[in-house]
């Protein structure tokens, strides 16, 4: 069980001058580290990642040794993959968060806003494959074949249990499937990255569920034409220790169908509520470096980290964001709502001492670079990059200031489909409001264009009306 | 997830192992025909397919090039040179299929969509069938497949089944689907054999009390390590073999065992959960179950074969759950 020193065997080299040279490369790249023996008990890893030394390279011990992989810090600190991964899920759920506390500005009606972007949720689902027929079965054999669903289950009937599932699992939702019936399925998840959003996500997810019943039923798209009862009944994001979902047929249970306010309603049959004692703390993905659905299929950390590092733009922000521009009057007053609260969110970030000092050993920065300097910031928003697996190089690092080069389609387009610009404005007002508590006011963040770059700048900045 | 109190799940449970029970069982199928047929399959899989008699079928594992176990299925002799392959892992087959067809005459569909299938399983599940089909099956032999009729409906039926009782697996066309349905159900009635409705029960509980796996539990393993030796021929060639017998003359490094979890329920425990001995990783749960015929929460896993012999302490996942190794079957 003992753990030894850190091999590196392929390597991104942090910009910051280690041993006296300094070479300027991304450090998106992950980089590999090692840990002697395959067995490490609870809290190493336990499975060996992709970046295994080739066959026949025998490199006495390192041969033994399994690989795992990371992110680098601009110090040059490794940030385990499980970690960045559970820190990327949380940067999207809180960038999801301020994009609610937008919606809450524009529309002070808990029962507007939630019909609104439950309403635009289930529509977006369903026009994931929206077509014909043919396109319809096509996509649904593609699903149940790329997940091996097997028709014996009633798949026609319960996608949305077995999509679900397998969908909020992806997300880091410690998931298990409590009941699966012919009449009924129940879920429960004791973690949520996700739970700072508010309540009404909690509602708005459902409306994706539904969705998805409504796809394999074949019914009219983007409207509830099937025949079960869907309730999130209870939520972390409102306060309860589980989420739990339960779908229930309604012949069965004699129900009504449901409309896009009702789904945060009772279940009719008693739930199964599982002992403190035997809760998680983390999905599958977390505590054993892959993800198994019912039916067997698994999928690598590494792919769950990318899927999720894709989708979770496209579900909790994207998606919502339709239905939310349209709230505000105009395009210009969306935005200038939008850049005030990303901005105190930001400013919020390292207002306490402890947050700034805990950044600083989070990512390794050296005592020499002292409080007031760029890098300590710079350092933050590669770390943020990093973790989202979105690829940047530096063209500057020192005490004069930090950019950073980004593509414009990395940037926004987390899921090239859906390319977001509202990533980029509350970033750059994010980032900015975060750069005056974690280094100073004198230092500023912005996002100028460069072609088809983005170059993300901290520099020093006068602005008579900052925000 | 099956819970001792669900009365439900163990009144359905029960109905199987006392009397019968029934209910959709629809797998995968791909039929396989051409001259070549019969010598294509004797070399994709393991078991011996060549001189199966028409109307008989074999339980059978397919293997990588690396001897480790990629399905495990039954091959019908449906006669005429056309067979039927029962699987869960029908386009999965077929691709595979496409990649090692070279020098063969054969040609293969999956026909999944246009076959439903139920299953009747139980001690009273011949008379249950007795009484819905034109002629009696309860002659069969295990694996033995004939062309019925449910009144007009034309069916096949064989002896069969995933929960280690008398039991027998009917097919039919997707649109008589509805009609069979009713008539099981009719036929079933005098039985109190009622129709199941909970997955898990005729997936998983049933089966495993039985030592019954599915191929989520023996995915990678040899047949030698998922204890199905008895299906490997070394006197015929078959794809995987070299690898095959190389790991098993090395001897066999994964066993394919049984756990027993002693706390109330098992939901901190997904498939592959990882498996403890001493706090140091040995192995992983495959799936986990409560039996109601055994009145236990039980599991299958795949663990160190030197260091986890049946009968070892171990814990399981994030709550270190007590379990103990033991033989995969239980009743």
């Amino acid at each position: 069980m003992s753990r030894k020193t850190v091999h590196v065997i392929c390597i991104s080299v942090a910009p910051y001058k280690m041993n006296g040279c300094r070479t300027f490369y991304s450090t998106v790249c992950m980089l590999v580290s090692c840990v002697r023996g395959s067995q490490t008990g609870r809290q190493g890893p336990v499975r060996a990642a992709s970046a295994r030394l080739k066959e026949g390279e025998d490199m006495a011990l390192l041969a033994h040794v399994d690989t795992h992989r990371g992110v680098e810090t601009a110090f040059g600190k490794i940030i385990p993959e499980k970690e960045a991964y559970s820190y990327c899920l949380r940067t999207i759920a809180a960038f999801s968060a301020n994009i609610f506390q937008v919606m809450r500005i524009l529309n002070d009606s808990w029962e507007d806003r939630t019909e609104a972007i439950t309403e635009i949720a289930n529509m977006m689902n369903c026009a994931a494959c929206a077509g014909g027929d043919d396109e319809l079965f096509q996509y649904l054999d593609q699903f149940y074949d790329e997940w091996n669903i097997p028709e014996l289950v009633k798949r026609a009937a319960w996608i949305g249990a077995i999509w679900g599932d397998y969908g909020v699992e992806a997300e880091d939702m410690a998931g298990r499937v409590i009941q699966f019936t012919e009449n009924r399925v129940e879920k429960e998840l004791d973690t949520c990255p996700w739970d700072i959003v508010g309540s009404e996500m909690c509602n708005m997810t459902t409306g994706m569920f539904t969705a998805n019943f409504d796809i394999a039923a074949g019914g009219e798209h983007g409207a509830i034409t099937n025949d079960v009862q869907l309730n999130m009944c209870e939520a972390r994001g409102c306060g309860n220790p589980h989420c739990r979902v339960v779908a229930e047929r309604l012949d069965h249970f004699n129900l009504d169908h449901q409309g896009w306010l009702d789904h945060r309603g009772a279940a009719h049959a008693p739930v199964h509520d599982t002992p403190p004692e035997r809760r998680v703390k983390h999905g599958q993905g977390l505590r054993n470096g892959q993800y198994v659905q019912a039916f067997g299929e698994e999928n690598s950390l590494e792919w769950q980290y990318n899927w999720v590092a894709q989708m979770g733009w496209v579900w909790s922000i994207s998606f919502p964001l339709i239905a939310i521009r349209d709230m505000a009057d105009n395009d210009d007053e969306f935005e200038r709502i939008l850049r005030i609260v990303f901005a105190t969110a930001g400013k919020n970030s390292f207002i306490d001492f402890f947050a700034r000092e805990g950044l600083r050993a989070w990512l390794d920065i050296p005592r020499e670079i002292g409080d007031n300097d760029p890098r300590v910031m710079g350092a933050y928003i590669d770390a943020v990059l990093g973790c989202q697996l979105v690829p940047h190089e530096w063209e500057a690092f020192d005490a004069d200031g930090v950019e950073i080069r980004v593509s414009q389609e990395d940037f926004e387009g987390r899921f090239e489909m859906a390319p977001l610009e509202e990533i980029t404005m509350g970033y750059e007002a994010q980032w900015n409001g975060a750069c005056h508590t974690l280094v100073s006011p004198e230092w500023s963040v912005w996002i100028a264009e460069d072609d088809d770059d983005y170059i993300i700048n901290v520099g020093r900045k006068i602005d008579d009306r900052a925000l | 997830m099956l819970f001792k109190e669900d009365e439900v799940a163990r009144a359905e449970a029960k109905a199987v192992r006392e009397s019968a029970g029934w209910y959709r069982w629809t797998h995968d199928l791909v039929e396989v025909s051409g001259p070549d047929a019969e010598r294509f399959l004797d070399w994709m899989l393991v078991n011996r397919i060549v001189g199966t008699p028409e109307g008989r079928g074999k339980y059978t594992t397919m293997l990588d090039e690396k001897g480790e176990i990629i399905d495990d299925l039954v091959a019908f002799n449906r006669g005429g040179g056309v067979w039927w392959l029962s699987t869960l892992y029908g386009p999965h087959a077929v691709r595979w299929f496409d990649a090692h067809r070279e020098g063969f005459d054969v040609s293969y569909e999956d026909v999944t969509h246009a076959w439903d299938m139920y299953s009747v399983q139980g001690p009273n599940s011949a008379k249950v069938m007795d009484a819905l089909l034109d002629e009696p099956v309860d002659e069969l032999k295990r694996f033995q497949i004939v062309e019925r009729n449910v009144g007009e409906l034309a069916v096949v039926v064989d002896r069969g089944g995933f929960t280690g009782e008398l039991g027998f697996e009917l097919y039919c066309k997707r649109e008589d689907s509805v009609a069979v349905a009713e008539a099981i159900a009719a036929a079933a009635e005098p039985f109190d054999a009622p129709r199941l409705t909970t997955l898990e029960v005729y997936v998983r509980s049933l089966p495993m009390e039985k030592g019954m796996a599915l191929r989520q539990d023996y995915k990678g393993l040899t047949p030698y390590e998922a204890n199905l030796g008895w299906s490997v021929h070394l006197d015929k060639d078959f794809f995987g073999k070299e690898a095959l017998v190389a790991a098993h003359e090395a001897g066999e490094k994964r066993a394919f065992v049984g756990v027993e979890i002693e706390r109330e329920s098992y939901e901190d425990i997904a498939q592959k959960e990882i498996l403890y001995k001493r706090g140091v990783p040995r192995g992983c749960v495959t799936q986990m179950i409560y039996g109601y015929t055994v009145d236990k929460n039980i599991g299958f896993a795949v663990v160190d074969a030197k260091r986890c012999p049946v009968g070892t302490r171990v814990t399981i996942g994030p709550n270190d759950s007590p379990a103990i190794i033991v033989e995969p079957k239980w009743c």
